[in-house]
């Protein structure tokens, strides 16, 4: 049985299939992008994609990643090519205070570009009601997602 | 430029506490909380607790070695419970496991036998029973008691404004390992490294130079991590010193929420006397500030609220009393704007409950009084550099205010299912901790032989870009590039005796003392670039990177001229302490100047009310603030946006509910409402006055983290006057939050 995350295929022993997936990303893995935030699945600072979908880690186990495709926020991007331009625009638009909210924001506004790439603010809105920022007051986060859309529709 | 962190952030590199590499045999702790609110604490019984497997040891108020006593301002806080328990959550045991699952399931199975006394969670039954944290303090301005007979118009009234929970995103954690000497290494998510120190050495009966506090960033303060990161601190390095492992300690968020202090409620009483044109002549306030079971920061907060009880209003005859009442409710704490966004509320709500008796808008009466230069606070400060008015004045011009007052008149007239209100707010807020003495920082700025640099100073990184602020300081300083600066994490070890990053100070003070530092520098620097060039120093400067003569390029660059600097043997690193000058206060007579400088501006707030629904809307939320000469404006304007949508959510929805017995049910996020995506405004502006000075901070810049969250005040009333257009019949009333539920009883019932 395996996974792959980040594009790195890992073996997975089936007794490691109860455990909390977000424990396992951060204490096995050393992934430590992905926060713990509320432990029950309402914040979104530790959403990962599974098959380009976006999920709270705090949720699932590691059996939900058998034959499955992981991304966290340390594969973004690539030796190539250092900042994801979703990353960049977050950067430019000052849509990062804390930084906590950060990586989950991210993650849940690249499943949604994959996906529209020529979004409406309300639909950007939409697309991440489940991640709460408590620093930024959001319109920061929505203007860099509207911003980031562009380089989607390449 | 951007803040410092971002890259980090955005590829998930940079590390919060619980992200530190866990060292070898790291143990887990978990707290045991008291289940009720008061009473006598008759036993422990930690037996079947011992029993689970991976338990290491389990600690009361009887292993600690020095003093069981974390308060700060005043010492009524033990760190575990000891005789008597006070408030539900307060710890009462500490589990030390292998890992924290065993540790949770341990604390289930303490035992503990209390003897329950009547709790109190009413701050003015407190009040009546004589239950006080500290006396209370009264200031006064003008005589009142005459006043009242000149005024047209006199109000009286009350107000409610409930708690708020910080939901910093990131939880309260600590890390503790010991180290050599009987020393304690600590990793604290907190506000105030240096308190954490005291305390943990106070604990710990070890001198304060044998514990180190680390803290590189937080995931969000808000004035949550200031006081209250300290007992989590403490508990993991008591934790450590007992068992000589390293031992982490991390709250989930449902114990966080639990067990961690809120912002004030406070309620209040006010009477407002104005003549027939609408001239503020006298106000008088009393606040019942719900302390919690102990002082924490409680009188430095109701301090607060006595100096910012007038807002930005000048009026001459005031009497102001706070009281500090003790209750059984966790030991409340800072949280952003610190006691004054409380006093707005009132002085707010009396203009609004005035107005509506005069029949005059609020905005006129608000606009009739406000500080000009000069003007004395009630305190016996005076405003100066105020932009009080102006600030107001260009609001109204931007936002066609008269024209969009008759807008809304019209489209309510014509509209039953939706209500328009829109309500103005001017503010002003002092800079500088009210604790005098707190006013200081210290910053050491070495240059290595290659020219890169690292600067240390005691500002906490948590978001509000006080780094990014510190590094463009000290490139502007020293003439230099910023990619060629670091910001080292904050560390008692290299700057000490730190005062809490808050008060929206930490860039004023310890961007001052990184200036200062680097001013040391530079002057050595040009120095040995004028005896290396062989000319006087009068002529040399450094911009760029770049070594001029009388502005004039030179052979010499940054690099060439620090290689020539250390092997000419000249002192690299230099360290600077900054206080602010100028503040002083007299408790005796309730006068001084407490205040460094004043922040002003102005907000207009448009919603728009769903009348079968209750659901409101923020339709446009439009700020002009004074920033002072902003140091970043793109991290000024996502401090002031970020604030606002706080102050909002305060106002209008985040509402902690407690049972009977005083266990906070609104404990989790599913429970409790903050501000998401959806609240955001769609039309959402802040400007930035471009041409105020302030001489009184570093570069003329002024604080920006706590000023705006009084603007979100201007929601609560533009929501009050849309529910007053559909039910023109009903009083207004002052009691927030002003949630969905309240909006929907106010619209229905009779």
């Amino acid at each position: 049985m395996k996974t792959i995350i980040n594009g790195v295929k890992i073996s997975l022993r089936a007794e490691w299939f109860d455990k909390d997936l977000l424990d396992f990303l951060r204490e096995d893995l050393d992934l430590t992008g992905a926060k713990r935030g509320c432990g029950i699945g309402v914040c979104g600072t530790c959403v990962i994609l599974i098959n380009e979908l976006p999920v709270q880690a705090c949720k699932k186990t590691v059996a939900d990643i058998v034959d499955m495709t992981v991304l966290t926020i340390e594969g973004m991007s690539n030796k190539d090519d250092p900042l994801h331009p979703l990353q960049q625009a977050f950067i430019d638009a000052g849509a990062i205070q804390c930084g906590f909210c950060t990586p989950g924001m991210v993650l849940t506004a690249h499943a949604f570009l994959l996906k529209n790439n020529c979004p409406s603010r309300e639909e950007i809105r939409k697309a991440i009601k489940g991640n709460l920022c408590r620093c930024t007051g959001y319109q920061q986060i929505v203007d860099a997602i509207e911003e980031a859309a562009r380089h989607y529709r390449k | 430029m951007s803040n410092y962190d971002s890259i980090d952030h955005v590829i998930g590199a940079s590390l919060f506490l619980d992200d530190l590499p866990e060292p070898v045999n790291c143990l887990h702790a978990a707290i045991c909380p008291s289940p009720v609110a008061h009473g006598k604490l008759k036993k422990i019984n930690i037996d079947k607790a011992l029993g689970i497997k991976g338990v290491i040891t389990i600690l009361t108020a009887d292993s600690i070695p020095g003093e069981n006593q974390i308060g700060t301002i005043i010492q009524d806080e033990p760190l575990l419970a000891d005789k008597e328990v006070d408030f539900i959550g307060q710890p009462v045991a500490l589990v030390v496991a292998g890992t924290a699952r065993q540790a949770d399931k341990a604390v289930k199975l303490i035992e503990l036998e209390i003897e329950e006394l009547p709790p109190v969670f009413d701050p003015r039954q407190a009040a009546a029973n004589g239950d006080f944290i500290a006396p209370s303090r009264t200031l006064a301005l003008g005589d009142i008691d005459k006043a009242w007979e000149k005024c047209a118009t006199v109000v009286e009234g009350r107000t409610e404004t409930g708690g708020q929970e910080h939901l910093y995103l990131e939880p309260q954690g600590s890390m503790a390992m010991p180290d050599e000497r009987g020393g304690i290494m600590l990793y604290s998510s907190t506000q105030s490294p240096t308190a954490v120190q005291r305390v943990t050495s106070r604990v710990l009966g070890i001198a304060m130079h044998l514990v180190q506090v680390e803290v590189k960033r937080l995931g969000g303060g808000f004035g949550g991590k200031e006081d209250q990161a300290t007992v989590y601190a403490v508990l993991a390095a008591l934790a450590a010193l007992h068992t000589s492992t390293s031992t982490k300690l991390i709250l989930n968020r449902q114990q966080d929420m639990q067990y961690t202090g809120k912002r004030h409620p406070y309620s209040s009483d006010f009477k407002i006397g104005l003549d027939e044109n609408g001239k503020i002549l006298a106000y008088e306030v009393t606040y019942f500030q719900n302390a919690g079971a102990a002082a924490d920061l409680s009188t430095a907060v109701l301090e607060r609220s006595l100096y910012h009880a007038t807002n930005a209003y000048y009026i001459p005859n005031v009497r102001i009393t706070g009281h500090c009442c003790k209750t059984n409710n966790v030991p409340n704490t800072a949280f952003r704007g610190f006691g004054a966004p409380q006093a707005l509320f009132v002085i707010e709500s009396a203009i609004a409950k005035a107005a509506g008796m005069m029949k005059l808008p609020a905005w006129r009466i608000q606009e009739k009084n406000l500080l000009k230069e000069y003007d004395t606070f009630p305190y016996g400060a005076r405003a100066r550099q105020c932009h009080a008015k102006r600030a107001f004045s260009e609001i109204l011009h931007s936002q066609k205010w008269e024209v969009t007052q008759k807008d809304i008149f019209n489209f309510n007239k014509n509209n039953s299912l939706i209500k328009k209100g829109a309500a103005l707010m001017p503010i002003c807020f002092g800079i500088s901790f009210t604790t005098g003495f707190l006013n200081q920082a210290g910053a050491l700025i070495h240059i290595y032989s290659d020219g890169s640099i690292s600067v240390s100073t005691g500002a906490v990184e948590m978001g509000q870009g006080v780094n990014t602020k510190i590094i463009a300081i000290v490139a502007h300083t020293l003439g230099v590039n910023t990619d060629i600066i670091t910001v080292q994490p904050t560390a008692t070890r290299t700057v000490a005796n730190t005062s809490p990053t808050a008060a929206s100070a930490a860039a004023d003070l310890n961007g001052m003392a990184a200036k200062l530092a680097a001013d040391t520098l530079r002057l050595r620097l040009m120095d040995t670039a004028a005896s290396r060039l062989g000319e006087h120093v009068s002529g040399i400067s450094i911009n760029n990177g770049k070594i001029l003569l009388k502005g004039q390029p030179t052979e010499l660059d940054w690099h060439a001229l620090i290689s020539d600097a250390y092997l000419s043997r000249i002192n690299l690193s230099a360290q600077a302490h900054y206080a602010t000058p100028d503040i002083y206060f007299d408790k005796n007579i309730e006068k001084g100047q407490p205040f460094a400088y004043y922040v002003y501006g102005t907000a207009s707030i448009q919603v728009s009310v769903d009348i079968l629904r209750g659901i409101v809307t923020i339709d446009a939320v439009n700020i002009l603030h004074d920033a002072g000469r902003s140091l970043n404006q793109d991290i000024d304007r996502g401090q002031a946006l970020g604030a606002i949508m706080q102050g909002i959510g305060w106002l209008t929805m985040e509402e902690l509910v407690y049972n009977k017995e005083g266990r906070l049910l609104t404990d989790s996020l599913t429970t409790y409402k903050v501000p998401d995506i959806h609240s955001m405004p769609s039309e959402f502006n802040v400007s930035f006055m471009e041409d105020t000075d302030n001489p009184h901070a570093v570069l003329q810049s002024k604080g920006i983290g706590e000023p705006p969250f009084l603007y979100g005040t201007a929601a609560y009333f533009a929501i009050m006057n849309a529910l007053i257009a559909a039910r023109p019949d009903k009083p207004m009333f002052f009691n927030a939050p002003l949630t969905h539920e309240k909006i929907l009883h106010f619209l229905t019932c009779e």
